[in-house]
């Protein structure tokens, strides 16, 4: 049971992180192929938004780690 | 421009470099050595991790905006397996790192990226031509 709470854990994790950062750096690539300009602005954005989206999968990686060896 | 995208990183990286040392002082003249380590080890792999995704970041904006095709992704598969590397390492040598210790520090990047957020919030707000 413990390697599918693990599995269940990081692959759901996996899964909103996937999508979250597919939102993130395809907004972020509209934008900067519309308005070169704003390259550092968006860059920032984007960066500070995965940053904290991938977060996530992080601990739940750690947690599944936890439980599969502890 | 209200977000230039280096001084940010030279930043996080600057303060990254400040909670490794104070890390390092910590291993070497205190009694608390084994959560030293394991906050020096997650903070090791979570300094590559900020760096990989600075660079990744700044990759594909250059990449876009000079109209080239984007190679590779972010690196979140890499990042993933650097934590997972570091917890296996944690948890094989149990004796050097405590593993708590060794899940803060692989965090420590994002409380890094959070209060140099609320500090540049702070500091828009008193001086808001600066920014």
């Amino acid at each position: 049971m413990g390697a599918l709470a693990a599995a269940i854990a990081i692959g759901l994790a996996a899964l909103g992180a996937g999508l979250g950062n597919g939102m993130i750096v395809s907004k972020t690539v509209e934008g900067i192929a519309r308005q070169p300009e704003l390259k550092g602005s968006l860059q920032t954005t984007m960066f500070i938004g995965v940053a904290l989206v991938e977060a996530i999968p992080i601990i739940a990686a750690v947690i599944a780690f936890m439980v599969v060896f502890q | 421009m209200m977000y230039e995208y280096g001084s940010i990183v030279t930043r996080q990286r600057k303060w990254m470099l400040y909670l490794l040392a104070i890390l390092v002082l910590g291993t070497a003249f205190t009694p608390y050595s084994r959560i030293f380590q394991g906050l020096l080890l997650g903070s090791i792999v979570s300094f590559y991790n900020l760096w990989l995704l600075q660079h990744k970041t700044k990759a594909l904006g250059e990449a876009v905006a000079e109209n080239r095709s984007v190679r590779g992704g972010l690196g979140t598969f890499s990042r993933l397996a650097a934590v997972a590397l570091t917890v296996l390492i944690a948890l094989q040598f149990e004796e050097h790192f405590h593993f708590i210790a060794v899940v803060i520090g692989i965090v420590s990047s994002y409380i890094i990226l959070g209060l140099d957020i609320l500090q540049r919030m702070i500091a828009g707000r008193n001086h808001p031509s600066d920014n």
